[in-house]
């Protein structure tokens, strides 16, 4: 009886060994490519610095920086290089390379300062940071900052929470619409902190903390979405005196603001 | 009573000396603030005169270094008027008019310096000199009150609020505005690509609301049968189109689509979405690809993706020609969900009408090794269609290079595939 228990045991973790002989213990199933971000990505950069091939940022973030790295490691590793993390090269990293997974992810929530370089104790490797894991949440086109990103939310909230989501998109938009017009000023930063130019600004809405919401209708601006279709102002017509804002020729009304040229 | 005397009197001093504080820190706070609106009116005042100085200045030389100094010099003037311009609570219509002619300025002196065009450069700026001097002077008796022994932040404030008319900058504005037009009109691909953006040359037939809807949810079946609100664009709107809103479930969402052919404009839709994946990244590419041939977009590529807490943003591009050349102002951009790839957005304004392509245009060779310093290598190298500083579409190289120095420090370098010239250059991260 136990001698068929066992036989039946090792049958089992045979069988399973057979059919997934290249899945890697470490890393999600995921081929992880230029483009990615999360766990998988903080993982590989990870390993890849431990072994010396990234000495960049450990941010979960797949750009050129975590893409060079990774070829240079196929190159010196005799593995196709094409810069995708396959189940070949996560299997060689996986067995050449330590990941103290708890470690990296308690570094990245406290916002420390740190490296993961094999060889060296980890605690020598961090030092206290600014507190945030900002660095983490976001993948933004190359043109704009994360600074852009929060100064943006910050502004979208203030003027538009109780708007639809799409009207929250559309004072994002504008504000990007602004940035590409000669009678604005050239940086986001001076353009939402134009004197007059948004109410939340002269109220102090401006310095509530922004929602999720709010992050996602700025992100879905910057990634093209105009929901105004080109518009540089906004007003609300329950509250607009300035003859001025209403000579401008109207587009659309989303929620409680009319989008104008 | 006496107590009751004695606590009220204690109440009413500690008032007293509350709002006696109070006043003294919004005395103090206004204060502040008109010195440094003060501040930077004096800058904007001082910065016209050496902008116009600079111009001036320019109208002296031949040689072409000393005139490429001095553009350099008004293009660094005329940005900095630029920035102090905006700090000031002026009314929009008058900081706008300032900052649009002056940034006219800037970019002609850099438009000069970068193409050699002293001749247009000199027979233009002869006028804009004259100009800069008249507004000069009117600008220094439009401020003359914010410098008066009674000035206060009260002056600033009444002509925030004032309109253009009523204010002191009424004269200044006008001009500004008379004098944009006459020295620096639109030149034909200006006009071209405003036009282009505002897809005023759509001559296809109209179609219905209800055409609209059909058309929306063919393109995205998930949102069929919901509640809809159709709106039509204003009557001022440059080119007409109807907004539908729809609510369906969870899915609460816009669509944009144009009343002359329908085309989708954008479309975008907000529904909870997990952020743990469930679907892979080369998943989402095949799924976007097929919905973008079934939707009829049979020319993209997929030039970038961006994976984030939610969804995935995905931008393509229209291919075109034998050597398969991607033009990116004829640009879609998706939205998808990571938790099941549903299409959460479409932003297909740009695609709607395509760039005319010049196909005569030459490509002369580049040899990189010569082109880039040692220690920088090229990686890709892709041919592009993409617009200069002056609105044209031009043919182009796309190189991705980055050092061999072990930081991988990475950039996206485009230049015109005819005449060498940098049209780009993106610090890649």
């Amino acid at each position: 009886m136990v001698r068929s228990i066992i036989l039946s045991v090792v049958l089992i973790f045979g069988t399973l060994t057979i059919i997934k002989p290249d899945e890697p213990l470490a890393f999600s199933g995921q081929t992880i490519e230029r483009g990615a971000f999360g766990d998988d990505v903080i993982e590989l950069q990870a390993r890849l610095q431990y072994l010396g091939f990234y000495k960049g940022k450990i941010d979960g973030i797949f750009g050129y920086g975590t893409y060079w790295a990774l070829r240079n490691f196929q190159e010196q590793y005799g593995l196709g290089i094409d810069g995708i993390a396959g189940s070949k090269t996560k299997n060689k990293l996986a067995g050449i390379s330590d990941y103290d997974s708890e470690w990296v992810h308690q570094q990245i929530e406290k916002g420390n300062r740190f490296t993961y370089y094999g060889g060296i104790p980890l605690a020598q490797q961090t030092s206290a940071g600014a507190g945030t894991s900002e660095s983490t949440d976001v993948q933004l086109p190359v043109k704009y900052s994360e600074r852009d990103l929060q100064l943006m939310a910050n502004a979208v909230y203030g003027e538009s929470r109780g708007e639809p989501y799409e009207g929250q998109v559309a004072v994002a938009a504008v504000i990007l619409n602004r940035l590409e017009s000669p009678d604005f000023p050239n940086s986001i930063s001076e353009i939402i902190f134009q004197p007059g130019a948004f109410t939340a600004v002269a109220d102090g809405q401006i310095w509530l903390t922004p929602n999720a919401r709010a992050k996602e209708a700025v992100l879905d601006a910057m990634n093209g979405w105009d929901p105004t279709e080109n518009a540089l102002y906004y007003f609300n017509p329950k509250t607009a005196t300035s003859k001025w804002i209403w000579s401008r020729p109207q587009i659309k009304q989303i929620g409680e603001h009319i989008f104008c040229y | 009573m006496k107590s009751a005397i004695y606590l009220l009197s204690i109440a009413v001093l500690a008032l007293g000396l509350y709002s006696y504080e109070v006043r003294k820190d919004n005395e103090h706070l206004e204060q502040t603030v008109q010195a440094q609106y003060t501040n930077a009116l004096t800058n904007a005042s001082e910065k016209l005169s050496t902008l116009q100085q600079s111009v001036s200045q320019s109208l002296l030389f031949q040689d072409q270094v000393a005139l490429n100094n001095e553009l350099d010099n008004i293009w660094r003037i005329s940005n900095e008027f630029r920035s102090t311009i905006s700090s000031l609570p002026l009314s929009r219509e008058v900081s706008n008019e300032w900052l649009r002619y002056v940034g006219n300025i800037g970019e002609e002196a850099k438009f000069a310096a970068d193409n050699g065009n002293y001749e247009s450069w000199h027979k233009r700026m002869t006028v804009v000199n004259d100009n800069l001097q008249a507004l000069s002077d009117e600008w220094t008796v439009a401020t003359a009150d914010f410098y008066q022994n009674d000035a206060s932040i009260n002056e600033w404030a009444s002509v925030a609020e004032k309109e253009t008319d009523e204010s002191p900058f009424k004269s200044v504005t006008a001009n500004l505005k008379s004098y944009g037009e006459t020295d620096f009109p639109l030149t034909a691909s200006e006009s071209d690509w405003i036009k282009k953006k505002e897809l005023q040359n759509l001559e296809d037939e109209e179609i219905t609301k209800e055409q609209a809807i059909d058309k929306l949810e063919v393109l995205i079946p998930d949102i069929k049968d919901a509640n809809y609100t159709v709106s039509k664009s204003k009557d001022d709107a440059p080119y007409p189109f109807y907004h539908i809103q729809f609510a369906k479930g969870s899915r609460v969402g816009y669509a944009d689509i144009t009343v002359k052919g329908g085309f989708i404009l954008s479309f975008l839709s907000e529904r909870p979405v997990q952020e743990k994946t469930g679907v892979t990244q080369q998943e989402i590419r095949e799924q976007v690809s097929q919905f973008l041939k079934d939707a009829g977009y049979r020319d993209l590529q997929i030039v970038e993706m961006r994976e984030n807490h939610q969804a995935w943003h995905l931008s393509l591009a229209r291919v075109v020609g034998e050597d398969k050349a991607l033009v990116y102002p004829d640009g879609v951009q998706v939205k998808v969900s990571k938790d099941s790839g549903e299409l959460l957005g479409l932003n297909a304004m740009e695609y709607v009408q395509k760039e005319e392509i010049n196909e005569d245009q030459k490509v002369e060779p580049i040899d990189w090794e010569a082109f880039f310093r040692p220690g920088t290598q090229v990686e890709e190298e892709q041919l592009i269609y993409t617009e200069n500083e002056a609105f044209q579409l031009r043919k182009c190289y796309q190189v991705i290079a980055h050092f061999t120095n072990g930081k991988n420090e990475t950039f996206r370098v485009v230049v015109d595939a005819e005449n060498h010239d940098v049209i780009k250059v993106e610090y890649m991260s």
